[in-house]
C-alpha cells in the first residue's frame, strides 16, 4: 500500500494569525457562529481532508483583548458539525486535569456514535495557574504530577469505552432482553487517583475508543506520546527539527513494542497562498502590520515565561535571553526552545520576532505560491519529517479555501493525497487498525486491565 | 394574584423509543434509536412541527440499575446537551433542554458545556439540574455511597451560584469587533467571578459570551422539600410528576408561594406536571393499545426493585394483590425520596395491585398516564391548566415516533382551537416561548459588588 499524506484541518475563529480578525474582509462577526465552522468542516470534507480540530483551554485572558478569545467548548461544536458532514474526522481537545474520566469518556463515545465513528481526541495536561483557579486549585500541579495522573485516567476511560463488547446488544424483541449482560463490564478501576466501576452508559461506540492524538513535545510529552498516542499534532520550524522530532518518537514507540506507522506525526504548517511567491509575501506582511505589539508581547510571555517588555521594538533581541533553552529533552516548555531556536537562527529584532509568531504560535508559517507550499509538505513527507500536516490557515475562511483549491489538486496530482474517501472513520482516514475491547473473551490485556 | 399566562407550555420529553420500557418491543419501533441521531433529529422535527415550546432530556452518568433489569431497555447511549447541538443545527425554533448532575461534574465545565449549546442554537437552551441519587452514578466518581440527600443539595445551590456567576460576567456588548483600533473584547465589560465557597473557589471569567436569550433557561425537576426550596430560588421551569389536580393544585399553589418569598415573581417559575398520553381514537382503541404496551412489559426486574425500594423481600409480595403494609418509611430513603413517597401514596390511593402499580410504574414511572381520545387528553389538559395546577406540561409519549406524532397532530389542534396554545412561534429563544425575562449580563455581579463584604 501507498503512504498517504494525513491532513488535518486546525480551526481557530479567523485564522491562526492573531491579527486575522483585523483584516478588512475577515468575518469577525462570525466567530461565534456554527455555522461558519461547518462552512469551513464541509470545505476540509470537499477537498477529502482526514479531519477538523479545535484546540482548547477551560479559561479566559481578559487582559489581553486583542483577539477573540471565548471559544465554545469544542466537542459541543463537533456535535454539530457531526451532524452537518458525513465523513471528516473531528477532534477535539480535552484537559485530563479538568475532567472526571468517567464525563470525558461518555462525551467522547456520544461524539464518536453522533458522527458515525469519526472522533478524535486531543489529550492535554493543560498548563496554566489561570484555568487551575477555575477549577478550586490554587496553581496547576507539576507537569510529573499532571502526566501521572493523565496515564491513569487514560487507562481509566479507555476501560470504560472498552466495557461493552462490541455484540453486547442483541434486542431481542421475543425475550424482551435488550443486551447481553456477561458482556457488559465493571471495569472496577482503583488507583491512586480514581475509582470508577463503570460500565459506561453507552454501547460501544462505531471506532471501538476515538483516535488518541496528543500535542505536547516536552520530555514528558514525548514519553505519553510515545506510549498512548496515535496522531501527534507537533510544532517545528526547520525540517532539520522535524526530522529529529519524528525519528526521536518512532524509535521510543517502536522501543514500547509498537509499529512506527501506529503514530501519525503531523507538524503544523500555516500557510499564506498567493499566485506568485510576491504576492504571499505581500499578504503576510500585510497581515503583520495589523498585529498589536502588546498581544504578541504577553503571547510571548506566556509561550517562553521571560518578558521582553523592556526592549524596543526595533532593538535586536538579545541571543542569550532564553538561556540555556536549547536541550528540549530536559526541558518542559518545548515551544520556548522553538523560540529560542528562531532568535538563534534568525538574530531578528523584537517587532520581527512578534511578526514571526504571530502567524503559528512557534508553528510553522511559510508564503509562497501553491507550488511552493505543496513542494515543502512533500519535501517533509517524503524526508522523514512528517506523516501529514495540521493545516493552519493565517486566515479564514479565505486561507482554507485556497489551501483546499490550490494546494490540494497539486498533492492529488502528485499521489500522495486521496482523491476519494476510501472509509467513513477518522481510524480509517489515518490507516488505523480499529481497537478490540480487552474485555473480549480470549483478549490478552484482560488479565491487566 | 398575577394575570395568567394566555398559553400553555408545553414540552416534549424525548427517551429513544419511547417513555414505556417495553416500546421498544413494539414491531414498528427502531430498538437501535437510542444511538441514533437522525431519529431524535426527527422527533424535534415533529415538535417544532407542532409549535411547542422544547425538547427535553434527563441523564444519569452511570449504567440504569444494578441488577439485569437494566439489560430490559436500550441505555441513553447519547450525552443530552451533545445530542441536543446536533439537534440544534437541524431545527430553528424548538428549545433544547439537557439534565446534567451538580453532584459529579464541576461548575466551569457545566457552564461552558450549556453556554456553548446556547450559542450554537442561538437561545434556546435549558438546563435541568439534577443532584443524582443513584448509587450507579456515584461509583462512578470515587464514592462507595452516593451523598447525602441534604449535601448533595447544599452543593447544588453553591454550584448554581458558580454557574450562573459565570454565565452573568459577560455583559452585553462585551465583543466589540474594532477592526480600526484593534480591541477585540472589552476588557471592562468582562468580569471574573472570584468565588471562594465551601465547595469550590472559581476564579472565571468563562470563556463563553452571552447568547440571544442572555443565558440558558434554568429547570429543577426534584419535589422533595430541599428540591421545592432549590426551584423556588433558582427555577424557571419545574418538571414534576401529579397525580391528581387536587395534588398538582396543592403543589402548584406551594411552590408559587416558595417562590414569592424567595423575593421571585412566580410568573417567572412555570410548573410542567408530566404526563404520559395513549391516544386512540375511541376510549376503547386507546385502552387497546395501553394495554398492549402493558402487556410487553417483562415485570420480574421491576418488581425486584419495587421490594428493593420498600424494603420487602420479593417472595412476600404477591403480583395480584396491593402493596404490603409493613414497608419502610420514606424518611429513611436516601435516595429518590420524592419518587418512594408518590409510588407507595399511588399504589394505596388508587387501590392497585402491585401488577397494575408495575404496569403504571413502567409506562410513565411515576407520572400520570392520560389514556384517551385526543379530546379527552387536551380536556384534561385545560382542566388543570385553567385551575391552577400546571402552567404546562411535560408530554412523555409511550412511543417514539407514534406518540410524539399523534399529540401533535391530534391533541394540539384542538388546544389551538381553545385558544390555549400558540399557532405561530413569536419568538427565537427558549425565554421567550416560556414567557421569561433576558437576564441583563453583569447584574449578579454588580448586586453582589453593591453588598458590603
Amino acid at each position: 500500500m501507498t503512504r498517504k499524506l494525513s491532513l488535518n484541518a486546525f480551526l481557530h475563529d479567523t485564522g491562526h494569525h492573531e491579527a486575522s480578525w483585523r483584516h478588512p474582509e475577515s468575518p469577525v462577526g462570525r466567530a461565534h457562529d456554527i455555522s461558519f465552522y461547518v462552512e469551513q468542516a464541509r470545505t476540509a470534507e470537499a477537498a477529502k481532508f482526514d479531519g477538523v480540530f479545535f484546540a482548547d483551554v477551560p479559561g479566559f485572558w481578559a487582559s489581553t483583548p486583542y483577539r477573540p478569545a471565548a471559544h465554545l467548548e469544542p466537542i459541543t461544536r463537533l456535535s454539530a458539525i457531526a451532524a452537518q458532514t458525513t465523513h471528516i474526522g473531528l477532534i477535539a481537545t480535552a484537559s485530563t486535569t479538568f475532567y472526571e474520566p468517567y464525563n470525558l469518556a461518555r462525551l467522547f463515545s456520544s461524539l464518536d456514535i453522533l458522527s458515525g465513528g469519526r472522533a478524535g481526541w486531543n489529550i492535554v495536561t493543560t498548563q496554566s495557574d489561570l484555568v487551575a483557579r477555575n477549577f478550586s486549585l490554587k496553581a496547576i500541579p507539576s507537569a510529573e504530577e499532571r502526566y501521572t495522573r493523565a496515564q491513569e485516567f487514560i487507562d481509566v476511560v479507555t476501560k470504560l469505552w472498552d466495557s461493552w463488547e462490541d455484540d453486547a446488544i442483541t434486542a431481542d424483541r421475543e425475550s424482551g432482553v435488550y443486551f447481553d449482560v456477561d458482556k457488559v463490564h465493571q471495569i472496577n478501576h482503583v488507583g491512586s487517583h480514581y475509582q470508577v466501576e463503570g460500565a459506561l452508559a453507552a454501547p460501544r461506540s462505531p471506532q471501538g475508543r476515538p483516535v488518541y492524538v496528543q500535542a505536547g513535545s516536552s520530555n514528558e510529552g514525548r514519553a505519553f506520546a510515545a506510549r498512548n498516542a496515535e496522531a501527534i499534532f507537533t510544532a517545528h520550524q526547520t525540517i532539520g527539527d522535524a526530522q529529529a522530532f519524528y525519528a526521536d518518537i518512532k524509535g521510543r514507540a517502536v522501543g514500547l513494542g509498537r509499529q512506527p506507522d501506529d503514530i501519525k506525526i503531523l507538524p503544523g504548517i500555516s500557510a499564506f497562498l498567493g499566485d506568485s511567491e510576491s504576492e504571499a509575501k505581500e499578504l503576510e506582511h500585510y497581515v503583520n502590520s495589523l498585529t498589536v505589539p502588546a498581544y504578541g508581547l504577553a503571547q510571548l510571555q506566556n509561550l517562553t515565561g521571560t518578558s521582553l517588555q523592556h526592549l524596543d521594538l526595533d532593538e535586536k533581541v538579545p541571543a542569550e535571553i532564553f538561556g540555556d533553552a536549547g536541550n528540549v529533552l530536559d526541558n518542559s516548555r518545548s515551544r520556548l526552545q522553538v523560540v529560542a531556536n528562531i532568535v538563534d537562527r534568525e538574530q531578528p529584532t523584537l517587532r520581527q520576532l512578534l511578526h514571526r509568531l504571530a502567524g503559528g504560535r512557534g508553528h510553522n508559517v511559510v508564503a509562497g505560491s501553491p507550488t511552493q507550499v505543496a513542494d515543502i509538505i512533500v519535501d517533509w513527507f517524503e524526508n522523514g519529517a512528517a506523516d501529514g500536516f495540521n493545516v493552519m490557515p493565517p486566515l479564514y475562511p479565505q486561507l482554507l479555501d485556497a489551501f483546499t483549491e490550490k494546494v490540494v489538486p497539486i498533492l492529488q496530482d502528485r499521489g500522495v493525497f486521496r482523491t476519494e474517501y476510501e472509509g467513513t472513520t477518522l481510524r480509517e482516514h489515518y490507516g488505523l487498525d480499529r481497537p478490540e475491547s480487552i474485555y473480549r473473551a480470549g483478549a490478552a490485556a484482560v488479565a491487566t486491565a | 394574584m398575577s394575570k395568567p399566562a394566555e398559553h400553555m407550555v408545553l414540552n416534549a420529553f424525548l427517551m429513544s423509543t419511547g417513555h414505556h420500557e417495553a416500546s421498544w418491543r413494539l414491531p414498528e419501533s427502531n430498538p437501535y434509536a437510542e444511538a441514533d441521531v437522525h431519529h431524535y433529529v426527527n422527533l424535534a422535527g415533529i415538535a417544532e412541527r407542532g409549535k411547542l415550546d422544547s425538547v427535553f432530556f434527563a441523564d444519569s452518568p452511570g449504567l440504569w440499575g444494578a441488577s439485569n433489569s437494566v439489560a430490559r431497555r436500550p441505555p441513553q447511549t447519547l450525552e443530552p446537551t451533545l445530542l441536543l447541538s446536533a439537534m440544534a443545527v437541524a431545527t430553528s425554533r424548538i428549545g433544547l433542554i439537557a439534565t446534567a448532575t451538580t453532584t459529579y461534574d464541576l461548575p466551569y465545565n457545566t457552564a461552558r458545556r450549556f453556554a456553548s449549546l446556547d450559542r450554537i442554537s442561538h437561545g434556546r437552551a435549558g438546563w435541568n439540574v439534577v443532584t443524582t441519587a443513584s448509587t450507579e452514578a456515584s461509583a462512578n466518581f470515587d464514592y462507595a455511597e452516593p451523598p447525602t440527600h441534604a449535601a448533595r443539595y447544599a452543593r447544588a445551590g453553591e454550584y448554581l451560584d458558580v454557574v450562573l456567576g459565570l454565565w452573568d460576567g459577560w455583559e452585553d456588548g462585551a465583543t466589540l469587533g474594532d477592526k480600526a483600533s484593534g480591541v477585540h473584547t472589552d476588557p471592562d465589560r468582562v468580569h471574573r467571578l472570584d468565588h471562594v465557597g465551601e465547595h469550590f473557589r472559581v476564579s472565571g471569567p468563562l470563556n463563553v459570551g452571552r447568547s440571544e436569550q442572555g443565558h440558558p433557561v434554568i429547570v429543577q425537576a426534584g419535589s422533595s422539600v430541599p428540591g421545592m426550596a432549590l426551584a423556588a430560588s433558582y427555577a424557571e421551569a419545574v418538571f414534576t410528576a401529579q397525580r391528581t389536580l387536587e395534588l398538582g393544585q396543592a403543589f402548584y399553589g406551594q411552590l408559587k408561594e416558595a417562590t414569592r418569598q424567595a423575593g421571585r415573581n412566580p410568573d417567572h417559575l412555570k410548573i410542567l406536571p408530566g404526563i404520559v398520553p395513549i391516544i386512540g381514537s375511541t376510549e376503547e382503541e386507546a385502552l387497546a393499545n395501553e394495554r398492549r404496551l402493558n402487556e410487553l412489559m417483562v415485570l420480574d426486574h421491576p418488581l425486584a426493585q419495587l421490594a428493593a425500594d420498600i424494603g420487602v423481600p420479593v417472595d412476600r409480595i404477591d403480583l395480584d394483590a396491593p402493596l404490603p403494609t409493613d414497608i419502610r418509611a420514606a424518611d429513611e430513603i436516601q435516595g429518590n425520596r420524592t419518587r418512594y413517597e408518590l409510588v407507595v401514596e399511588f399504589a394505596r390511593k388508587e387501590n392497585l395491585t402491585v401488577r397494575e402499580l408495575l404496569w403504571k410504574l413502567g409506562g410513565g414511572r411515576g407520572h400520570r398516564t392520560l389514556t384517551g381520545t385526543p379530546e379527552q387528553v387536551a380536556e384534561d389538559l385545560q382542566l388543570w391548566f385553567e385551575n391552577g395546577a400546571a402552567d404546562g406540561f411535560n408530554i412523555m409519549a409511550p412511543v417514539f415516533p407514534s406518540g410524539l406524532e399523534t399529540f401533535v397532530d391530534h391533541v394540539v389542534p384542538l388546544l389551538q382551537d381553545k385558544g390555549l396554545f400558540r399557532t405561530e412561534y413569536a419568538g427565537t429563544t427558549l425565554r421567550e416561548h416560556y414567557g421569561l425575562p433576558i437576564p441583563v449580563g453583569g447584574e449578579r455581579t454588580r448586586r453582589s459588588q453593591a453588598r458590603p463584604a
